[in-house]
């Protein structure tokens, strides 16, 4: 029986569990909520019976129930039952020119995205603060993964693109108390966003390269020191400057973190940082951390690949600063801190180094996890780090680590027919 | 491999029978209160104050068998959610208490940090939310769903400004105040505004600043010292006002040192010990030689807890019993929790004269309270007395 089920679901592409996904969601939207009712759980379970379990352990059963028939069912069962279609239409998508495929892909996980996060807008703040989550790991990865250097100037690069983003946004489109009255019309406003989110990227990136002058003289220890010291600059700076509202912070800014912005916005990061780090700049960043020397040796200019990763990875970064600015719709210095680098790191090195399939599985995780831990208080944090030394014992390199992510054969068919 | 499956099958169905335990029970319905605090991160002594004061008001609920609402009772709940003190948690912890639990108001966060983030949901979703203790203006600014429990930094500065210069006559102050924390800093500045405004200007003789977490304030106080000061005003947290008091007096600084409603917590004569006794600061309420419903409240909760509360719990509590007068004002309830919301919020704006443990109060149109400021003296003993009100 265990033989049937590997041969029916090795056989299902991602297409398929992408149907699959669609049919549960669907499913929940129309019979969710009276399957909850019957249950007698209180609401539909917003995180899978995730934050229920610790809160009301009596009805964890009723979620895992509810959970099981609503999305373990349908997804078997559709993935299953469509698996040869799927495959043809997977068959039919890998004739298509790769980009079209993915954007094709793309579209139906943001479809399952909008109709789960739409019965519930805690699910919704969830999800895009995770993806925002996903952004800065990944572009931290590209740091401390793949050039092996460890960088602490995260909390940094996020501030810069938070605050220039967010002095975007309130100077030309908010009556604000530190800018006073907007420049443009307001309904522009979310046209131009990406515009300001790109200035947040170009702020961090600038930030990035006065780290990186001083700090790429030296190699190792240095490096963590000094963009550690970075970061503490960034805050104070904040923290004195009085334009950018000072200790007080910066709020007010308009709500344009919207699903489809944060969606985008990650997946042209995943998109973009996978390009990039299996680029030849990418293959020359792994040889400068295997070997600096040899990679000189063999032509790589080691000063200005470390230089274009690091700036690269602060980019995203500070894009990711600006979406979370915009999500809060607050920022202030103090954010930015020694407690925000410990989380991001987290993230990257349980997800694994290396890797951008392990940066998404990291941030994931360690987002849900402390959601659903939160109502143990303090033994949280007990918990998420014993789980974090638990990982660096058995697995030093984090869970999924150094595997390259192949786009195309990734959406390819899983059954080949012959002749098709 | 047989077994192992039959296992795991009478596991599952074992798990199953579960999901039926609540089957069967009433679907009553039941007012849900938010209580958003930090109990975990910087300040826990803060969520922990937070949190016992409203779990000694739902004792107190429940004693009564529920809250009358109209001509109903209705059994109360509290969901209480850990902010971390992070302003994302805080944001978070309020969408689920809004969306998921379904709150009819929420108390807290406590610091500005927070609040000003989690009062922007509450805004968004149309759910009353009360400050007890954040003191920021952004809180309530352009929020009408948004109220807080306590004065702002530009009526306390002032306060201390004037009690200074009627009670001890001093001419020349010196401030030293955390550059980067937001509450310290403003209220330095309105301190040093109030100040000058009444001694003329360079009456601040020394400012002086250092950045969370120094621990080490010598030089700054041997400025402060050679500056000729006559008293030393530092609106700083408990940690720190221990530090400053007892470096200050072995740098043989021996004027007087005044301080803000931060040192209100029963840590600070704790960590301080006989250096802070005679010193003065500003407050919510002072927990010595309390009268009435405060001395009520002081003595349950000492009882309980086995301390004397700080003003977060006093304000919390104050917070809790402004809801729970909204709510009854309401009159009834109709079990749409949008329109509940919107009765509720609109009672809370009217609240007029409410007889708290910290005061009387009243709120303005942004949602801020009218209230006075207690000095209080440190006693000999350690305890806080109560020196003199001060009314806006």
């Amino acid at each position: 029986m265990t033989e049937r089920l590997k041969e029916i679901y090795g056989s299902v592409p991602v297409i398929g569990w992408l149907i699959g996904m669609l049919v549960a969601v669907v499913t929940e939207s129309a019979f969710g909520a009276g399957l909850a009712y019957a249950l007698y759980l209180p609401k539909v379970p917003a995180l899978l019976g995730l934050t229920v379990v610790l809160k009301q352990p009596s009805m964890f059963p009723a979620a895992i129930l509810y959970v099981f028939l609503i999305y373990a069912l349908p997804i078997f069962f559709a993935a299953g039952l469509t698996a040869p279609w799927a495959n043809r239409m997977a068959a039919a998508m890998e004739a298509l020119p790769l980009w079209l495929s993915a954007i094709l892909h793309l579209g139906v996980l943001y479809l399952v995205l909008h109709l789960w996060t739409d019965m519930s807008d805690y699910r919704l703040q969830i999800s895009k603060l995770t993806m925002i989550a996903v952004m800065l790991t990944l572009s931290i990865n590209v740091i401390n993964g793949y050039m092996g250097e460890f960088s602490c100037s995260h909390p940094g690069f996020m501030a810069l693109g938070a605050y220039a983003s967010s002095t975007f946004s309130l100077v030309l489109f908010r009556q604000d108390r530190l800018f006073g009255a907007p420049i443009l019309p307001e309904f522009l406003g979310p046209y131009m966003f990406p515009l300001g989110l790109l200035l947040g990227g170009v702020a961090a990136s600038l930030g990035a390269l006065v780290v990186a002058i001083p700090s790429f003289r030296t190699r190792g220890d240095y490096l963590a020191i000094i963009s550690l010291a970075f970061m503490f600059i960034v805050k104070s700076v904040f923290e004195n400057l009085e334009v950018l509202g000072g200790p007080r912070g910066m709020g007010g800014q308009p709500h344009w973190a919207t699903l489809p912005a944060v969606f985008i916005g990650m997946a042209v990061c995943i998109v973009v940082i996978n390009n990039f780090v299996n680029s030849t700049m990418g293959k020359a960043l792994n040889a400068v951390r295997d070997n600096e020397t040899a990679a000189e040796a063999m032509t790589v200019n080691t000063r200005r690949t470390k230089m274009t990763a690091f700036m690269f990875g602060a980019f995203w970064a500070g894009v990711a600063g600006g979406l979370y600015a915009h999500e809060l719709r607050y920022v202030n210095p103090s954010s930015f801190g020694i407690q925000s680098l410990a989380e991001i790191l987290a993230m990257v090195y349980f997800g694994g180094l290396n890797s951008v399939v392990g940066s998404v599985v990291g941030a994931l995780s360690i987002q849900m996890l402390s959601e659903a831990l939160r109502p143990l208080e303090l033994f949280k944090w007990i918990i998420i780090p014993l789980l974090l030394i638990l990982v660096m014992i058995f697995r030093p390199t984090g869970l999924i680590a150094f595997r390259e992510l192949n786009v195309k054969r990734t959406l390819g068919p899983r059954v080949r027919k012959s002749g098709g | 491999m047989h077994k192992s499956r039959a296992v795991l099958v009478v596991f599952f169905m074992f798990f199953m029978a579960f999901s039926f335990m609540s089957c069967g029970k009433e679907r009553e319905a039941r007012i849900k209160i938010g209580i958003n605090a930090p109990i975990t991160g910087d300040i826990p002594k803060v969520g922990e104050g937070t949190k016992y004061a409203a779990q000694m008001w739902l004792e107190e609920i429940e004693k009564a068998g529920g809250l009358q609402v109209g001509d109903k009772k209705y059994k109360v709940e509290l969901v209480i959610e850990d902010n971390e003190s992070k302003a994302e948690s805080a944001v978070k912890a309020n969408t689920k208490m809004i969306s998921e639990d379904g709150v009819l108001i929420i108390i807290g966060p406590q610091s500005s940090k927070q609040a000003i983030a989690a009062g922007g949901v509450a805004n968004d979703y149309k759910t009353p939310m009360i400050s007890p203790w954040s003191t920021n203006p952004d809180t309530t600014r352009n929020r009408p769903f948004v109220f807080r429990g306590c004065f702002l930094d530009p009526f306390q500065g002032p306060v201390v400004a004037n009690f200074v210069k009627e009670e001890l006559g001093f001419k020349k102050a010196a401030v030293l105040y955390d550059v980067a924390s937001d509450y310290p800093k403003c209220l330095a500045e309105y301190f040093k505004k109030a100040w000058e405004g009444i001694n003329g200007p360079g009456s601040v003789v020394a400012y002086e600043s250092f950045t969370t977490k120094d621990a080490d304030f010598s030089s700054q106080l041997t400025k402060i010292k050679g500056s000729g000061a006559e008293f030393l005003f530092t609106p700083q947290y408990y940690n720190e006002v221990a530090l400053i008091v007892k470096q200050a007096r072995e740098l043989g600084f021996t004027a007087p040192i005044l301080g803000s409603d931060s040192w209100g917590s029963a840590e600070t004569v704790k960590l301080c010990g006989p250096a802070c006794s005679g010193l003065y600061f500003s407050t919510h309420y002072a927990a010595a030689g309390a009268k009435g419903q405060t001395k009520e409240f002081i003595d349950s909760y000492k009882q309980k807890y086995g301390y004397v509360p700080d003003d977060v719990g006093a304000l919390t509590w104050d917070a809790l019993r402004l809801a729970q007068k909204a709510i009854q004002n309401a009159g009834s309830l109709t079990g749409d929790i949008a329109k509940d919301r919107q009765a509720v919020r609109d009672q809370l704006a009217k609240t007029k004269d409410f007889e708290g443990i910290t005061g009387k109060m009243s709120f303005t149109e942004e949602g801020d309270p009218i209230k006075c400021a207690v000095i209080v003296r440190i006693s000999d003993k350690g305890e806080f007395e109560f020196y003199k009100q001060v009314c806006p």
